[in-house]
């Protein structure tokens, strides 16, 4: 990768900001991208959904539905919904 | 061709019994759900090698015939295309390129007829954040397969591309887009490895605005006998070989080759393009049929 080192005062030990493609646990979830938010619906319903940034999922409150956002990038499958009244994950219970 | 006698019966014995109807997996005889799980397999085991072996088993004329299949489609600046299959990237990025170049053409017609310009105005001609370098056109990658959007997303930063791109895993049978939201669908190589055809092309009208385009690139059937001699020997002997050379995977372009064989010939699937709806449906053959761009309108 290049070398951000120009104005390196600081120090900094893992990785110099360059994408974090090697998630550590403690990983920022990114968001999508906003544009993409105008065209997306659910795909079993094709009815609006709700970004919730505190999971970092996009929400179908009619179905009781959320779609996972890894890695910046949607899932929006119905394999990868989980339901709403569950626990979202990284909140306590363990999710098969 | 004896090199590849499916075991047929065998297969067919033990799923006799299970669920759903029997389909296609290459030559061999598989559940629709097999179907699914054993493609979404091929492309998570090839995705890093994705762009090496299209390069290596089509000698990169894979690449003119993408170029071939954006000139087609010559979208004008504030063109919203919707990318199926998209995975690695190809298409979306031709299409940035193109709309890229056509918007400065666009910006140097308009600066060359305003001649009294003063020097702020040339000054501010020159931002191109200003005059927006895409004209807000934009492009979304859908693809069903994880493996193949990240080698697609980590190619669009290596390559410098971000603005008005964005990926979205998905069905094409069952997208996560509203009504009537695109101007142009593609599908290029992609439409092949897709278990319900008919629901992906019913699909691609449903996101489609009205006189938005479909196009679909995709291996077809050649004609030509002695040509398709030759191009089967190619395939059947050259391509599994490469594959396990450069991607240490023979049975996933064992597959690959046999799913261009089970795939229907260019008049069965404007057939089929017809019945999603579509008007004006053509088909164009490049290299004697190899490969076919199908082009149809919701009107």
């Amino acid at each position: 990768g290049s070398a951000h080192g120009r104005h390196c005062h600081r120090q900094q030990e893992q990785g110099s900001g360059s994408a974090s493609g090697s998630g550590s646990g403690s990983a920022r979830p990114q968001p999508p991208e906003p544009s993409l938010l105008r065209f997306l619906v659910c795909p079993l319903s094709k009815r609006p959904l709700r970004y919730e940034e505190a999971t970092n999922e996009l929400i179908n409150e009619e179905l009781g539905i959320a779609y996972p956002i890894i890695d910046g990038i949607p899932n929006m499958v119905p394999e990868a919904a989980r339901m709403t009244h569950k626990k979202a994950p990284g909140q306590g219970s363990e999710q098969p | 061709r004896a090199l590849l006698s499916p075991p047929a019966g065998a297969l067919r014995a033990l799923r006799g019994l299970a669920a759903g109807p029997e389909m296609h997996f290459g030559f061999q005889s598989v559940t629709e759900e097999e179907r699914r799980e054993r493609i979404y397999q091929v492309f998570e085991s090839v995705a890093k090698k994705y762009d090496v072996m299209n390069d290596s088993m089509t000698l990169g004329i894979h690449r003119v015939w993408k170029d071939i299949l954006m000139h087609k489609m010559n979208p004008s600046p504030g063109t919203l295309l919707l990318d199926v299959a998209g995975g690695t990237g190809d298409i979306a990025f031709r299409f940035i390129n193109y709309v890229r170049s056509v918007r400065e053409r666009q910006l140097q017609r308009k600066l060359k007829h305003h001649q009294n310009l003063s020097w702020q105005e040339i000054f501010e001609s020159y931002q191109k954040d200003k005059f927006n370098s895409l004209g807000d056109s934009q492009v979304v990658v859908c693809d069903i397969n994880r493996e193949m959007l990240k080698v697609g997303k980590q190619k669009a930063q290596h390559l410098g591309y971000s603005e008005g791109l964005s990926w979205v895993l998905g069905n094409a049978e069952e997208l996560p887009f509203d009504d009537d939201k695109f101007d142009v669908y593609t599908i290029a190589f992609g439409i092949r490895n897709v278990t319900r055809i008919d629901l992906a092309l019913q699909e691609a009208y449903r996101v489609l605005k009205p006189g938005g385009r479909f196009l679909c690139l995709e291996f077809s059937h050649v004609s030509n006998p002695l040509l398709s001699r030759l191009y089967d020997l190619y395939s059947f002997q050259v391509i599994p070989v490469l594959g396990e050379v450069i991607a240490g995977d023979w049975k996933s372009y064992q597959y690959l080759v046999e799913s261009i064989r089970r795939f229907p010939p260019q008049e069965e699937l404007k057939a089929m393009i017809e019945d999603a709806g579509f008007f004006k449906v053509d088909y164009e053959n490049l290299n004697f049929g190899i490969v076919a761009i199908h082009s149809g309108f919701k009107l």
